[in-house]
Order: structure tokens, then C-alpha cells, then sequence
């Protein structure tokens, strides 16, 4: 292992973890609006949700990431990668997250909905009590997954010059031609990251069948 | 140049890119397939160790992002002396890590053969690997036909991943294409519409061959 | 000849199968009838080696299966070739058809000569096809099972039953699954067996039938014989007074 390596493959993985993390809040957040849109009264816009899920879906992330990286400049945002490469993966994995929720709602047993809308409620309060309490124990693992491959996804930002984990260990084995130990390290550090946060899902949806909640898998 | 003048101009400099995008993609794809049927052989009758190295290769390929597999090929397989060419060592390393969640897959439809044909087989005395062969292996195949389409989907999109080991794919056709032309916006257009039509097609596949099935 | 002694068979603590004793004698037809979960099931299923069991023997014409004791007295599986080689004296056909569902009526039928037999493709062709017809359902040969009643696939799973030439036909409530219109056509294969004189053993609740086909029954209880005797015997002047209850429930 080269001299040095070690750290600086930890602090690439460090920008990785916080790049999936700005990825996941802000495609989770995305995502919501999206999924509102889906369900939508009207056709319009519900086929601009299809749209957007079939365009994003339907293209490489490296080619999604290449177009904004060319065309905010072109729109003359003088941005780094990092802001780019941050906002393509949230339009990236808005576009997953909006799918698993779709599917939660979908999967929301219609007299609960139907008993949802006969109390009446809100709208707001309607999402706040009911939907999003039943789609999280829907959508709650395949959520998790979705998690764990937007870190996967944030290697490849590397190909756009964001400096992290995976640029960290092309730089060193470019240095250095230590391809194996460096590999298997980075390969370590994006195992860490993503087990650990499949555990953490699964221990999530363990806590929240204790309390009745987030019972069989759907 | 409006993006027409520009489609007619430099379309036809796309079909190499298109060509190795879609060889990669088809041979990667059908190699994954095999790869996967095979891991799946080892979990079922391969004894506990065999079901446990097999768990472990699937939760390593699974956590880990594919590049690493791609520049580990890429780089390391020249310093053992096997120069072998890009394509070979990019699709390698796309079959390792699609064979892996492949295999997942399979295992999923395991689940939907009714147990009991398991004893129709036994009961005519057929050798576990006829028994695989003949009875396992083509309803587990068809039964995921719709999740291998998926997957074979997310394969074809790693392809432009391959741009990175500098294979002439699609995406890397449109980085030349830029650089000699400046048109950046263009280019990707381009192969990003190219991609569309590829992963429709794709799915589209996939859904006919699902319908072709008579017995289901 | 089969000969069955001192069957013993628990699933857990619940012993299933307390000893039994039971001869089939060559071109013989026994039926075994009782409440459901008397065992009888399990015990045609012991027979064909789909579930193990702690004690006791089965011999067909001499030669004892599934089990080796050797000399110091340990009791061993035979090994899984000799147990396949075995199981192809026998054929079994299941309540649910358990046809293979990707494979045409014909490919069905010739599984088990193909594949566990390696009998040659065209004989093995010319005897399927040979088995379709004497089931009455040549016609269907290309069609797959969901295309069929279920008459029908009891039918063609009894082909693929036979087509293994086995000495024993095991029978597990081959028409308790079919609607009550699809029944007369399955015994009606079942009742053209007779005359090829092979050995039948068949688990049923159509105590009609079993009168008519069966030269013997034996009545299961907990796990145990209770009794066994011609149908006249059985079924007419039942001696154990919870045979008696049984049929007068039954009818």
C-alpha cells in the first residue's frame, strides 16, 4: 500500500458519503414531489412524471451527468463539478425514490384509501397521518436499497473530475500502479458504507415492527 | 447549427459507437445470465460452503460500485501478463457484478416452482442435475424474464461506464465528438436519445419474449 | 412382491406411522383407507422413499430399499444413485398432478425414460406416444398441462407414471383434486391396469371404487393398521368398532 493512500482513500470515501447524502435528502424531497405528481387528477400531469421517470431511467447516469456538467456552463452557471455532480444525482435518484413510492401507495389497500378520503381530511393532513405513515412501511427496503446504490452511484462522478473515493483510487494507482491494494481498499471503504446502511435499514424496519408498524415486507 | 443540421451532419459517426455499445451490452448481458444460472447451481447443490461463498460474492459485488471491478480488470490483468483488450476486460468485469445480482434474481424464482414437482422429479428418479436442468433451470428462466429485462436495462447503462477504460461506446464517441466539434450539448443529446431508444428496445424485447412463453 | 415390516415414521414428536406391517403380493391391488391424517398418505410416501423413516424395512421381490444396515448395526441411506435406480420400479402419481408445466404433455411423459432410464429418443418417442394413446389423450400430445382439465393431467400424469415400466403403481387420492364430472375418466385408466396384473397401491376416500378395483383393504388408525382383509371383509363386516364409525360417516 502506498505511503498515504489510507488517508487519502478515507477522505475520499468522506466526500462520497457526503455527496450520497446531499443526493438522498434532495432526492428524497424531489421525489415526493414528483410522486404527487404522479397521482395527480390531471393527465398532463401525470405524463410529465412519466416522462421524467422514463428520460431519467432510460439514460446512463454518466450521460446525464456529462450533459449538465457541458450544458451549466453553457447556461452560463459557472459551477464546479461538485454542484453539478451533486445536482445530477439528485434528478437521478428523485427519479428512483419517486418509483419506490409510487409503488407505495399503489400498495396501500384500497378501503384505507377510501376510508382515508371519506373522514374527509385535508390534504396536507391527509399525506401527513396517513399516506406517508403507511407508504413508509411499504416502501421502507426497497428505500434502503435505493440508498445503498445512490452511494454506488456517486463513483461515477469520478469520471467527471468530483474528487472522491473511487478519483481518490484512480489517482493513487496512476501515482503508483498499485492497483490491487488500492482497489480492494476503496473496495472496502464503499462496502462498509453500503452494508452498513443496509443494516441500518434493516434495523429500522426491525424497530418500526416492534411497534406494530412496519410489519411483513411488502 | 441548429441540433438537425447537426443530427444529419454527425449521426452517421455515432453507428461505431452504437455498435460496440450494443455488442458489450448484448454479450455482457447473455454472459451475466450464464454467470448467474451457474451461481445459482453452486447455492443449490453446492453444501453449505458452496451456498456461503456464494453469499459472500453476492454481498461483495452487491456494495461495491462496478467501476472498481472494471479499472481492477482493466489495470491489474496487463500486470500478469494478459493484455487482454479493453471490451474483453470491461464486459468481464460487467458479467461479474450482473451474474452476482442475477443469481439473486434466480433465487427469487426458486421460490415460485410449487414444491411439489420437486417430488414428480425425485419420484421418476431423476439425478439432481437433470433435475436442474430439465425442471429448475427453464421455469426459474422464465418466471424472470420481466426482473432479468430490469437488469439487463441497468447493464446496458453501465456500458457508458466503459467510456472510462477508453473503449469508442456511445458516451465516449460523444466525448471524441465534442472535442473535435465543440457542439458539447449536441453530442450528448444525441447519445443520450440513442440510449432511450436502445433501453425501449430492450424492454420491449424482453416483454415479447415474456409473452412468447405458451405455457404459463 | 412388496413386504413391508415394522414401518416407523415421526415427523417430530408426532409419530405418524407406529410399525406397519403390509404385503402386496405380485399383480395384487390394495387400497388404504382412513381419517385424513391416519398416515396412509405418508405411507405410500415412505414407500417411494419421498419422506425417510427411523425404523423398519420394505422389500421389493427380496431386495430391501432406501436402507442399509450394516454389521454393527448402523442404519444408512443407500446411495442416491441406487436410491434413483430404485424408485424406478415404482411409479407415483400425486392428489395435485404435479405435472412440469414448461413442458409439453409428450416431453412430460418421457422424462423419466430420457433422462433417468436413457432409453433411446425414439423409443422412448414410441413409447409415450404408445401411453397417451391407451390414456386417451394422444390428441393432446403437443399441448401444454395448463391447457388441460384436470382430468386430463391426472391422466397424463399417470402416463408418465407408467412410462417408467414400474412394478408398483402408487396412487395418492389421484381424484380427490377433480371435479366430481372428471373422476369416472381417471378410474377408468386405472381400471384398464387391471389387466396388465401390476401391483397397485392406492390411498383413496372412494370407498366405491376401492371396492370395486381393490383385491384387498387395509383400514389405518394413529398410525397403524387396525384392519385389513378383502373389501367385503373391510368394508361390509367391519369388526374394529372405529372402522365402523368411519364408514357410517363416510356414507
Amino acid at each position: 500500500m502506498p505511503p498515504g493512500s489510507v488517508e487519502l482513500l478515507a477522505r475520499g470515501a468522506a466526500v462520497s458519503l457526503v455527496l450520497a447524502a446531499a443526493a438522498i435528502i434532495g432526492g428524497t424531497l424531489l421525489a415526493i414531489v414528483l410522486t404527487t405528481l404522479a397521482f395527480s387528477r390531471y393527465a398532463v400531469v401525470r405524463a410529465v412524471y412519466r416522462v421524467y421517470v422514463y428520460v431519467v431511467r432510460g439514460t446512463p447516469l454518466l450521460v446525464l451527468a456529462l450533459l449538465l456538467f457541458y450544458a451549466l456552463p453553457a447556461l452560463d452557471l459557472r459551477t464546479g463539478p461538485y454542484i453539478a455532480g451533486t445536482l445530477v444525482l439528485i434528478i437521478y435518484t428523485g427519479a428512483l425514490f419517486a418509483e419506490v413510492f409510487r409503488g407505495g401507495v399503489l400498495a396501500i389497500p384500497r378501503p384505507q384509501r377510501e376510508s382515508a378520503r371519506s373522514l374527509g381530511l385535508p390534504p396536507l393532513a391527509m399525506f401527513r397521518k396517513i399516506i406517508a405513515p403507511l407508504v413508509t412501511r411499504y416502501t421502507l427496503p426497497p428505500y434502503v436499497n435505493v440508498c445503498v446504490m445512490t452511494v454506488k452511484a456517486s463513483s461515477v462522478l469520478s469520471i467527471i473530475s468530483v474528487w472522491e473515493l473511487t478519483l481518490a483510487a484512480r489517482e493513487i494507482i496512476e501515482r503508483t500502479f498499485a492497483v490491487f491494494s488500492v482497489l480492494t481498499l476503496a473496495a472496502a471503504f464503499y462496502f462498509v458504507m453500503c452494508f452498513g446502511i443496509d443494516r441500518l435499514g434493516r434495523r429500522l424496519e426491525r424497530h418500526l415492527a416492534l411497534k406494530g408498524f412496519a410489519g411483513e415486507r411488502a | 447549427m441548429s441540433f438537425s443540421r447537426w443530427v444529419l451532419t454527425y449521426g452517421p459517426t455515432y453507428l461505431t459507437g452504437l455498435g460496440w455499445t450494443a455488442v458489450t451490452a448484448a454479450g455482457a448481458a447473455g454472459g451475466a445470465i450464464i454467470w448467474g444460472c451457474a451461481l445459482l447451481l453452486i447455492r443449490m447443490s453446492g453444501g453449505r460452503w458452496g451456498a456461503r461463498a456464494v453469499d459472500a460474492y453476492v454481498q461483495l459485488f452487491r456494495n461495491t460500485p462496478v467501476l472498481l471491478p472494471i479499472y481492477l480488470i482493466y489495470f491489474a490483468l496487463p500486470m500478469v501478463g494478459l493484455p487482454w483488450p479493453a471490451v474483453v476486460c470491461g464486459g468481464l468485469a460487467l458479467i461479474l457484478q450482473n451474474g452476482a445480482y442475477i443469481s439473486e434474481i434466480l433465487r427469487g424464482s426458486v421460490n415460485a416452482i410449487d414444491r411439489v414437482q420437486f417430488d414428480a422429479a425425485r419420484s421418476i428418479g431423476l439425478a439432481p442435475w437433470n433435475t436442474f436442468r430439465k425442471i429448475v433451470l427453464p421455469q426459474v428462466l422464465v418466471y424472470s424474464i420481466p426482473a432479468l429485462g430490469n437488469q439487463t436495462v441497468l447493464l446496458l447503462k453501465d456500458t457508458s461506464l466503459l467510456s472510462a477504460i477508453s473503449i469508442t461506446e456511445l458516451t465516449m464517441q460523444a466525448k471524441l465528438l465534442t472535442e473535435q466539434t465543440g457542439a458539447a450539448y449536441e453530442a450528448f443529446m444525441v447519445v443520450a436519445l440513442l440510449y432511450l431508444l436502445l433501453v425501449s428496445g430492450t424492454e420491449v424485447l424482453f416483454r415479447a419474449t415474456h409473452r412468447a412463453v405458451r405455457w404459463r | 412382491m412388496i413386504a413391508i415390516r415394522g414401518l416407523e415414521k415421526s415427523f417430530g414428536s408426532a409419530r405418524v406411522l407406529r410399525g406397519i406391517d403390509l404385503d402386496i403380493a405380485d399383480g395384487e391391488v390394495v387400497a388404504l383407507i382412513g381419517r385424513s391424517g391416519c398416515g396412509k398418505t405418508t405411507l405410500l410416501r415412505c414407500i417411494n422413499f419421498l419422506e425417510e423413516y427411523e425404523a423398519g424395512d420394505i422389500r421389493l421381490d427380496g431386495e430391501e430399499l432406501w436402507y442399509r444396515t450394516r454389521a454393527d448395526g448402523v442404519r444408512r441411506q443407500v446411495r442416491d444413485a441406487d436410491a434413483r435406480r430404485m424408485r424406478q420400479q415404482m411409479g407415483i402419481v400425486f392428489q395435485q398432478y404435479n405435472l412440469f408445466p414448461h413442458m409439453t404433455v409428450l416431453d412430460n411423459v418421457l422424462l423419466g425414460p430420457r433422462f433417468a432410464q436413457r432409453v433411446s429418443a425414439a423409443e422412448a418417442e414410441t413409447l409415450g406416444r404408445r401411453l397417451l394413446a391407451r390414456v386417451g389423450l394422444d390428441a393432446k400430445m403437443s399441448a401444454y398441462p395448463a391447457q388441460l382439465s384436470g382430468g386430463q393431467q391426472q391422466r397424463v400424469a399417470s402416463a408418465r407414471a407408467l412410462a417408467m415400466r414400474p412394478q408398483v403403481l402408487l396412487l395418492d387420492e389421484i381424484t380427490s383434486a377433480l371435479d366430481p364430472e372428471l373422476v369416472g375418466e381417471v378410474e377408468d385408466v386405472i381400471r384398464s391396469l387391471l389387466s396388465d396384473r401390476i401391483m397397485m397401491v392406492l390411498v383413496t376416500h372412494a370407498l366405491r371404487f376401492a371396492r370395486e378395483i381393490a383385491h384387498r383393504v387395509a383400514y389405518l388408525a394413529d398410525g397403524a393398521i387396525v384392519e385389513v382383509g378383502s373389501p367385503a371383509d373391510v368394508l361390509d363386516r367391519p369388526k374394529d368398532p372405529s372402522l365402523k364409525e368411519f364408514l357410517r360417516r363416510v356414507r
